[in-house]
């Protein structure tokens, strides 16, 4: 029966093809609305990420940095430096602005950084200067690209105009790019004169993150003082959560779909070899070897779309990146992990109609011509 | 000839029959739901713009969108705005992003402050602000967190009540929650922020209210012209602004999204117009073998996949319209637009596209049929 099966799905070429591609454009769809969010959600946290400070320090009530607003009096800054363990603290002004660049709005986030900013600054550049002074600013390298602007052209953010000094890179993100401009800048712009949003604190050599966040949390007044990594894993956490209603609905529906393509090609084969089926029956086998042969069939249909899905996406995924630089993909183990217990489930689901339709073949059919 | 050929075939098999309808009313659902997808979230930042009832909006000068941005005005400015003639009264809104972080999960907030105009238009529970430390919160959170009128809701270590729960009032993924402006001073002291609060965001927006009868867009002139450090503009054009920001930011990912579905479209119809045509390769060949012409075949087999496609619409309609809701149910913060009249037309003309493409794939099928193959049977 096993052979039967194998060997009928495979006579019809055109079909077995047209089927699992049809499969593993169902599954793709899901796993390009996942790695959509799972490359926003990197990208987001790409700052905190490579600023690499040790304890971030914030307002009280705040915790993270995406779609937040912070502010804190600047003076906290040189309390927080004095504190027994601090090894070094720089500070950024920070706000979320739409700027014109190139004929269309960009989201973004503005950072304002001092003029000797050292780990809070750019991390690494594509081109020209990487600390914007007064009426400068520093745009991702992609942004460029995508707007055709250069080095030495102007932008808008709200009512001021910036020339662009240099490139930096891995600052892109289709949600929030990251501009960098001076902290006197956007302190006018945000009219915040005397505070800043963020203070970034390095620990001396033997000090843990978690006892100097705490050591600053019990000496400045309202503030929030969080080790680097529970800052970002807030960022990210927050950033995933906001997409996770909407890729479990989106991987239900591509699964559906795949259900009922899979169930329909297995459907049409057993109508095609009805008479087959018969003589199957006629020579004794049971309805439940013929189930099993219906599940092989629709087990292989599945895992030949789950597996053709997964080609796909490892070639179109990366030139996506290349050709649309604006949409960053990011697949996970877990995604893989998650698409292929789907595959499962779609399989088993989809054999049950035809499954129906095998325990109604006669017998007798084998002499009806 | 083809809807009589269709009719026999659904009478014959009518299981089958309605199956091919279902896979192709599912994938039309799949492209529904995509376009309903992009249109709700245009939508939702025009009706959040649109339903704070203002005339015309003024924002900083420079500024030029109003969800997610952030804009400060200046106190005097709104006197300024006053005093021009036409203008009735220019209502203050301040915006406020927050985090609302419950029970280890967290969700970005847009919290609009207002006084005597801008809140919510429509309340689904409750009642509007009365008194200070309250909070009008919008549906999607008051179901993601279990809250109701009356229950308790800290932003920023500050602590409202929930009285209302508002509609319609999310955009860009993110709820939005309204409070007067008495609540956002003492939410700035009580955070410590910073001590002097005129270099905080009090005045974000002025939504300016103008006389019965005047025309709107030359008093948006008259207000650019004289108070410079505002820009002013239309609730329709700010709208408008917003919109193509979320286009430029999410339209490409939505595009790839569709294309991918409409390949899944052209595949599966193109399983079942080959499943068809190898299902009827007999009479196919009986048609050949009298004389029919490879392209008269080949026309029959794309009326066949259109008019199937055709019939699959309303179906394809009624599930995205489900399938929305489920969306909708499972995360109230998205709005799925599933019958708009644009994205139902593209859809359509899209499927019917699809449909032939989908329809070619039997051709070759068809062209290698031997008329012979009549006599086999």
């Amino acid at each position: 029966m096993i052979h039967w099966s194998i060997r009928s799905i495979g006579s019809e070429g055109a079909v077995l093809l047209a089927s699992c591609t049809g499969v593993a454009f169902a599954f793709l769809l899901v796993m390009f609305f996942e790695a959509v969010f799972n490359g926003e959600s990197e990208r987001i946290t790409a700052y905190p990420t490579q600023v690499n400070a040790d304890v971030w320090v914030m307002q009280k009530g705040v915790a993270n940095m995406h779609m937040a607003v912070s502010q804190l009096w600047d003076w906290k800054e040189d309390r927080i430096r004095s504190i027994e363990g601090v090894a070094d603290t720089e500070s950024i002004l920070y706000m979320n602005a739409v700027i014109d660049a190139g004929d269309r709005e960009w989201f973004a986030y503005i950072v304002g950084l001092d003029e000797r900013a050292d780990f809070s600054a750019p991390w690494a550049m594509h081109s020209g200067k990487r600390l914007p002074e007064r009426g400068e600013m520093v745009i991702p390298e992609t942004l460029a690209r995508l707007t055709g602007l250069q080095t030495g052209d102007n932008i808008a953010i709200v009512d001021r105009r910036f020339t662009i000094i240099g490139l930096s890179e891995g600052t892109f993100s289709m949600a929030n790019s990251i501009v960098f401009v001076s902290k006197v800048d956007l302190a006018d712009i945000m009219s915040a004169t005397g505070s800043v949003s963020y203070v970034m604190v390095r620990a001396a050599s033997g000090v843990s993150p978690i006892e100097l966040a705490q050591r600053i949390l019990n000496q400045v007044d309202k503030v929030n003082a969080l080790p680097q990594k529970k800052f970002i894993n807030n960022d990210h956490h927050l950033a995933r959560q906001m997409g996770v209603e909407i890729i479990a609905m989106m991987s239900i529906i591509g699964s559906l779909l795949a259900i009922v393509i899979v169930a329909f090609t297995v459907h049409m084969f057993i109508l095609r070899r009805k008479r087959e089926l018969a003589i199957v029956k006629a020579l004794g086998y049971r309805n439940r070897h013929v189930y099993m042969s219906v599940l092989l069939q629709a087990l292989l249909l599945t895992l030949g779309g789950l597996a053709l899905s997964f080609a796909f996406a490892l070639v179109l995924f990366p030139m996506i990146s290349l050709l649309v630089p604006a949409v960053s993909l990011k697949w996970t183990l877990a995604s893989l992990l998650k698409t292929t217990v789907a595959a499962f489930l779609v399989a088993a689901l989809a054999a049950l109609w035809p499954a129906r339709q095998v325990v109604r073949v006669d017998p007798l059919a084998v002499f009806h011509g | 000839m083809i809807l009589q050929l269709v009719i026999k075939k659904a009478r014959a098999e009518p299981a089958q029959f309605i199956f091919v309808i279902i896979a192709i009313a599912s994938v039309i659902a799949l492209v529904l739901v995509l376009e309903g997808f992009r249109q709700g979230i245009y939508q939702q930042i025009r009706q959040i713009i649109m339903s704070r009832g203002a005339d015309v909006i003024v924002a900083q000068a420079g500024v030029s969108n109003m969800v997610a941005s952030r804009s400060i005005l200046p106190q005097l400015s709104r006197q300024a705005v006053e005093r021009i003639d036409g203008v009735v009264e220019a209502h203050p809104m301040t915006s406020l992003p927050a985090i609302y972080d419950k029970d280890g999960r967290q969700t970005p907030v847009f919290v609009l402050v207002y006084d005597t105009l801008g809140g919510p238009a429509e309340l689904e529970a409750g009642r509007q602000l009365a008194q200070n430390r309250e909070i009008v919160i919008d549906r999607s959170l008051a179901v993601i967190y279990e809250l109701l009128p009356g229950d308790d809701f800290v932003l920023n270590d500050f602590s409202f009540t929930v009285v209302g729960i508002s509609k319609d009032t999310a955009a860009f993924f993110t709820p939005f929650a309204f409070t007067n402006y008495d609540d956002l001073i003492d939410l700035y002291f009580e955070s410590d922020i910073v001590g002097d609060l005129s270099t905080l965001p009090l005045l974000s927006f002025l939504l300016v209210e103008i006389e019965a009868g005047r025309d709107a867009s030359r008093i948006a002139a008259e207000i650019d012209k004289r108070v410079p450090e505002v820009d002013a503009y239309l609730p329709d054009a700010i709208a408008a602004n917003d919109v193509a920001m979320s286009c430029s930011m999410l339209g490409q990912v939505f595009q790839l999204m569709i294309v991918i579905a409409y390949l899944i479209g052209v595949l599966v119809i193109g399983l079942i117009m080959f499943s068809s045509v190898q299902k009827r390769k007999y009479e196919l060949a009986v048609f050949k073998a009298i004389g029919f012409s490879f392209s008269r075949l080949a026309q029959s087999v794309i009326a066949e996949s259109l008019l199937l496609t055709l019939l699959a619409l309303p179906l394809a309609a009624v599930f995205a319209y489900v399938l929305s809701l489920l969306i909708q149910e499972a995360a109230p913060v998205y709005l799925i637009l599933t019958t708009e009249d644009g994205p139902m037309i593209r859809t359509l003309i899209a499927s019917l596209v699809f449909s032939i493409l989908g329809s070619l794939m039997s051709f070759r099928m068809i062209a290698r049929l031997e008329p012979v193959l009549a006599l086999r049977r």
